[in-house]
C-alpha cells in the first residue's frame, strides 16, 4: 500500500469518528440536552479583570543542569482599556532535585500557609513546569490583593493541578471567595473527552453542537453529570465549555470553584462584553494581553543562554567544554548553525 | 581540593540560589501604560525609524516631507520623513484575518515613520551632517522655529519664499538664495501651472529690490515671449508694478504701446548684430541650405551680410562660391521676410545700453509679446552672444566694477536638450562661469535636457514634478542627493517648492512667496529701510 492510500483511509477514519452528522449522537452518548446550552447576554461592567499567565523557556536541557527561564504575572483592564501589567516572578530556575524542595518550600509557606511539598519521584523531570505553576498561583494570589470585590481574576489554565499544588489553590479559593471575587480557569486547550467506543474531543464538539442550537450567540454549557472524561476533578468547583463571543467559532474551557456555581451565569456575561476584541475575537481579551506581555521570547530564550555561556567561560570553562555540553545532538543532525 | 571541601562549597552555593527572607520572595515589576510613540527605535546612521499613533487627528498627522527633530543631550538631530508605513506589535497577517475592527490595545498598534537624517545641530548651533545615530528611544518631536534658527544663518539674499514643514509654513524662516552663486546656473522645474513664472517675478523682485538698495551682485536678463512679466494679466501683477524697486529694472519692449510706457525702451538690434548662425534658428534648412549659410560669414563682411547678400552682386559671389541659385534664392527670401516681420531689427541698438544695465546689477526684462517660438530663440540667440563676447572681452580687460550676470531661458528644453544643435546655451552652461555668465533655465519638462549639463546646476528650484521621467531626470543629477524626495516632488502643490542649492546644507522645502502677495509686502514693511539705505530717512539727527 502506498503512502497516498494509506492516507486516504486514515482520512476516512478520522471523519467517520470525528465528524458528527448532525449531533444526535453527541447528544444522545454525552448526556448533553439542547437545553443545557445557556445563551449569554453580554453585558457591560465597570470593575476590573485581571488575566494571569505564566511563561517558561528551556535554556540549558542537560539532565545535570536544567535551567529555565520563568516568567509570570497578570494583566489589568478597566473595560477596553489596558491599565498596567505586573510581574511577579521573572528568574532563571536550576531544576534540580536535591534544591527543589528548598526553592518551593519559602514560598507555600510565605504565602499560602503551607508546609513542606512533597514530591515524588516520577514529578521530578517536571520541576520547572511545577514551578512555574507555583508562580503563577503567586501572580493569582498577589492579584487577589490588589482586586476589590465585584472583580474578576482569570487564569490561563485549568484548575484540574498538579496534586501537591492543590492545597495551594484551596487556599486561594478561600481568599477569592472571602473577597467576593470571581476567579475562573480558562483553557485554551483541553483533554475533555467523550464516547463510549473512541475517545472524541468534547470541546470541539459542544462548539459544533452550540453553533447549531444557539447560532450567533454566546453560551456557556455546565458539565455537571455529563458523560465526559474531564480528568480527576477533585479540585472543589465545576467545568464549563464557554463561547465568550457570538461571532467566533471557538469555545473553551473553563473551571469555576464552586462557590461561584450559582453566579457563574453573570460572571461570564461582563467577560462576554470584553471577549470580542479585533486582535483575538473570541478570547477574553485581558489573557490575550496577559500571554503577549508575559511571555517569553525566542530572543530572549537565545540571549539568556547566550549570557549563561559568557558566564561559564568567564569562571574558566573551555570553550570545548561548553560546547560538548551544551550540545544538544539533535543540533548537530539538524546542522542547526551557532554553540 | 579535597571532597569534603568540594562539598562545602557547593553548599553555600546552593543556599545562595535559595530564596532567602520573605521580602526576597515577590520582586514584582508593574508596567504602565508611557508613551513609546515618539521615539526613535531604529535603525542606523543613514534611516532613522520613529513610531507614531496610528489614529493622529487631521492637524497632528504625520506627512511625508515634514522634518522632525531629534533631542538627544546636547545634540538635535534633524530628518526628514520620508515614507511613513502601518505597523504593530503583532506577527502575521492578523490585520487580514481578523473579523472585528474593535481594537482594545491601540498601543500596540501604530504607524513607523523612516525618516532621512539631515544632519545635527550641536551645542554651538552649528549645523553639522551627522557621523553618528541618535541614542535609541530618544524622543522626537516635529521641528519647530527654534530648530530652524541655524538656517537663517544659512540662507542668502534673495528671498523667494518661505519654509515649509509638510504644508506648515514657517514663517519666522525666510528662504533665499545666494547671488555669489547664480553664475554656477540655476534651474527651475515643474510641470505647467505649478508656479515657475511665479517663482521668477519673485525671484526678479528680490533682484529689483537689492539693486535699487545698491546691494545688487548680478544682473538678470528675462526674455518674456508671453507678455506675462512686463505688466501681468488680469489681476496678476507685473514686474513694473513693483513701484517702489522699479530703478532695480530696465525694460525694452518690441510692442508699441507698451515701449509708449515711461520707463519701458523700444527694443532695437541691428544688422550687424545678427549672425548666419543665428538666422539658422529660425528654419529648418536642407543640408544645401546649411552649407551655404554657413559659408556666408567666409565670403561677407560679418557686419554688413544682411545687406550685402540681398543686393545682386551678393548673390553673384554665392553662386561663384559653387551654390546654387534656387538654394541662394530660398536663403535671401527668407531673410527678407524676417526683417520684415521683425521691426525691431534696425540700424540702431539696444544691446550696449541692456549689457549696462545687466553690468549694473539690474533686471532687465525683454518684453516680446505674441512672438514666435523661433523668432524668440532667435532673439535669445543673438542677445545672448553679444553679452557672452562681451563678458569675454571685459575678462580679459579686466573689468572690475561690473557684476556678473544671470540668462533666463524659458522652456529651455529647447536649446539645452540632449539632441539640441544650439550649441550657444550649452557653451554658456559649459563656460560661462568663467567670465561671470549664469543660465537660468526653466523648463516643464527636466527629462529633455542633457544631463551633464544639468549636472552643472547648482541651484534647483523644484515644484510640482508629476512626470516620473522628470523626477529621475533631475536626482540622477542633482549636486545635492534629492532621490529620498522622490514622494514628496511628486506631491508638491502650487507655489511649493524644493530648493536645493551651494551653501544651504540640505535641500530646503520652501512655500514660493505669491507674487501679488510679496509685492503688497515690500511696498508695506520696506519703506523705512529703503529711505535709509537712499540716506533719505533719519530717524535720528546725527
Ligand atoms: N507660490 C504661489 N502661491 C500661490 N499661488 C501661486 C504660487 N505660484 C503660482 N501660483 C498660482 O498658480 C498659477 C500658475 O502659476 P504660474 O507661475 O503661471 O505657473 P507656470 O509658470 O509654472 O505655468 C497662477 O495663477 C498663480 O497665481
Ligand atoms: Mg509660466
Amino acid at each position: 500500500m502506498d503512502e497516498d492510500s494509506r492516507l486516504s483511509l486514515i482520512a476516512e477514519l478520522i471523519r467517520d469518528h470525528i465528524s458528527l452528522d448532525g449531533i444526535d449522537r453527541y447528544l444522545a452518548e454525552t448526556g448533553v440536552q439542547s437545553c443545557d446550552f445557556v445563551p449569554v447576554e453580554p453585558r457591560d461592567f465597570a470593575g476590573e479583570i485581571f488575566a494571569v499567565d505564566g511563561s517558561n523557556a528551556s535554556i540549558c536541557g542537560w539532565s545535570t543542569a536544567n535551567v529555565n527561564l520563568i516568567r509570570a504575572g497578570y494583566a489589568v483592564y478597566r473595560e477596553r482599556d489596558w491599565k498596567r501589567t505586573v510581574i511577579t516572578f521573572d528568574d532563571a530556575f536550576l531544576a534540580d532535585p536535591q534544591l527543589c524542595q528548598k526553592m518551593f518550600d519559602p514560598y507555600l509557606e510565605h504565602f499560602f500557609g503551607l508546609k513542606g511539598i512533597d514530591f515524588k519521584e516520577s514529578d521530578l523531570d517536571r520541576l520547572s513546569s511545577y514551578y512555574r505553576e507555583l508562580h503563577e498561583y503567586v501572580a493569582i494570589n498577589d492579584a487577589l490583593s490588589e482586586a476589590h470585590a465585584g472583580d474578576i481574576i482569570l487564569y490561563d489554565g485549568s484548575f484540574d493541578v498538579f496534586e501537591p499544588l492543590r492545597g495551594v489553590l484551596a487556599a486561594i479559593f478561600d481568599r477569592a471567595r472571602e473577597k467576593g471575587i470571581a476567579l475562573l480557569a480558562v483553557a485554551k486547550s483541553s483533554s475533555i473527552f467523550w464516547g463510549e467506543v473512541v475517545s472524541l474531543p468534547f470541546v470541539q464538539h459542544t462548539s459544533m453542537a452550540g453553533s447549531r442550537l444557539l447560532p450567533g450567540a454566546a453560551w456557556y454549557l455546565s458539565l455537571k453529570d455529563k458523560k465526559v472524561d474531564a480528568g480527576q476533578g477533585r479540585w472543589n468547583g465545576q467545568t464549563y465549555i464557554v463561547r465568550f463571543c457570538g461571532q467566533s467559532e471557538h469555545a473553551f474551557r473553563v473551571d469555576a470553584p464552586s462557590y461561584l456555581a450559582d453566579d457563574i451565569g453573570s460572571v461570564l456575561e461582563k467577560l462576554a462584553a470584553y471577549s470580542c476584541s479585533a486582535e483575538c475575537m473570541g478570547y477574553p481579551h485581558a489573557l490575550f494581553r496577559a500571554h503577549r506581555d508575559i511571555r517569553i521570547t525566542e530572543q530572549e530564550g537565545a540571549a539568556a543562554c547566550e549570557r549563561l555561556m559568557a558566564q561559564l567561560s568567564e569562571i574558566g570553562m573551555t570553550h570545548s567544554e561548553i560546547r560538548l555540553l551544551m550540545q544538544d545532538f539533535h543540533d548537530i543532525l539538524e546542522m542547526r548553525p551557532g554553540i | 581540593m579535597r571532597a569534603e571541601e568540594r562539598e562545602k562549597k557547593v553548599a553555600i552555593k546552593q543556599e545562595n540560589i535559595q530564596p532567602s527572607g520573605a521580602e526576597s520572595l515577590l520582586n514584582r515589576k508593574v508596567i504602565e501604560e508611557r508613551d513609546t510613540t515618539y521615539r526613535i527605535v531604529s535603525k542606523n546612521v543613514s534611516e532613522y525609524h520613529f513610531i507614531v499613533p496610528f489614529d493622529l487627528s487631521e492637524e497632528e498627522r504625520v506627512e511625508v516631507g515634514q522634518i522632525f527633530s531629534i533631542k538627544d543631550q546636547g545634540l538635535t538631530f534633524l530628518a526628514r520623513a520620508v515614507n511613513i508605513e502601518h505597523s504593530s506589535n503583532y506577527d502575521g497577517h492578523w490585520d487580514t484575518t481578523m473579523k472585528g475592527t474593535q481594537f482594545f490595545d491601540s498601543d500596540q498598534i501604530f504607524n513607523r515613520v523612516s525618516a532621512e537624517p539631515l544632519g545635527c545641530i550641536n551645542r554651538k548651533l552649528e549645523f553639522k551632517k551627522s557621523r553618528t545615530l541618535p541614542t535609541k528611544f530618544a524622543p522626537v518631536a516635529r521641528a519647530e522655529r527654534e530648530e530652524f534658527r541655524f538656517l537663517s544663518q544659512v540662507m542668502g539674499d534673495i528671498e523667494v519664499g518661505y519654509l515649509r514643514n509638510g504644508s506648515r509654513l514657517v514663517e519666522e524662516i525666510q528662504v533665499a538664495l545666494h547671488s555669489e552663486v547664480m553664475d554656477h546656473h540655476m534651474g527651475v522645474f515643474a510641470t505647467t501651472g505649478m508656479g515657475k513664472s511665479n517663482f521668477m517675478k519673485v525671484f526678479a523682485a528680490s533682484c529689483m529690490r537689492l539693486a535699487a538698495r545698491g546691494q545688487s551682485k548680478f544682473g538678470l536678463l528675462i526674455v518674456d515671449p508671453h507678455g506675462e512679466y512686463l505688466k501681468g494679466k488680469g489681476p496678476v501683477k507685473g514686474l513694473t508694478h513693483l513701484k517702489r524697486y522699479r530703478e532695480g529694472l530696465a525694460c525694452y519692449s518690441t510692442n508699441r504701446q507698451n515701449a509708449s510706457d515711461p520707463g519701458v525702451e523700444e527694443l532695437a538690434i541691428s544688422e550687424s548684430e545678427i549672425f548666419p548662425e543665428d538666422i539658422a534658428l529660425l528654419y529648418e534648412w536642407s543640408p544645401p541650405q546649411r552649407d551655404a549659410l554657413e559659408a556666408v560669414s567666409r565670403i561677407f563682411d560679418p557686419a554688413s551680410w544682411l545687406e550685402e547678400i540681398k543686393s545682386p552682386e551678393g548673390m553673384v559671389r554665392m553662386m561663384q562660391e559653387g551654390f546654387k541659385d534656387s538654394t541662394v534664392n530660398v536663403l535671401v527670401r527668407r531673410i527678407k521676410n524676417e526683417l520684415e516681420r521683425n521691426p525691431y531689427i534696425r540700424k540702431r541698438s539696444s544691446l550696449a545700453n541692456i549689457l549696462a544695465n545687466l553690468q549694473k546689477g539690474k533686471v532687465v526684462l525683454v518684453d516680446i509679446p505674441r512672438m514666435s517660438d523661433r523668432s524668440e530663440l532667435f532673439l535669445l540667440s543673438v542677445i545672448s552672444r553679444y553679452i557672452l563676447d562681451e563678458y569675454k572681452k571685459d575678462e580679459k580687460e579686466g573689468g572690475e566694477s561690473r557684476k556678473n550676470c544671470l540668462i533666463t531661458i524659458e522652456e529651455a528644453q529647447r536649446v539645452l536638450g540632449s539632441g539640441s544643435n544650439i550649441s550657444r546655451f550649452e557653451s554658456i552652461a559649459r563656460e560661462g562661469r568663467k567670465f561671470g555668465v549664469g543660465l537660468c533655465a526653466i523648463t516643464q519638462q527636466p527629462k529633455l535636457i542633457d544631463k551633464q549639463l544639468l549636472s552643472q546646476f547648482n541651484t534647483l528650484v523644484v515644484m510640482g514634478l508629476g512626470d516620473r521621467n522628470d523626477r529621475r531626470q533631475l536626482e540622477e543629477s542633482a549636486k545635492q542627493d534629492l532621490t529620498s524626495m522622490d514622494i514628496e516632488i511628486q506631491t508638491l502643490e502650487k507655489g511649493e517648492a524644493v530648493v536645493s542649492t551651494l551653501n544651504i546644507p540640505f535641500p530646503v522645502p520652501a512655500r514660493i512667496h505669491r507674487y501679488e502677495d510679496y509685492l503688497r509686502r515690500l511696498d508695506k514693511e520696506d519703506k523705512q529701510e529703503s529711505l535709509i539705505a537712499r540716506g533719505g530717512f533719519k530717524p535720528f539727527l546725527d
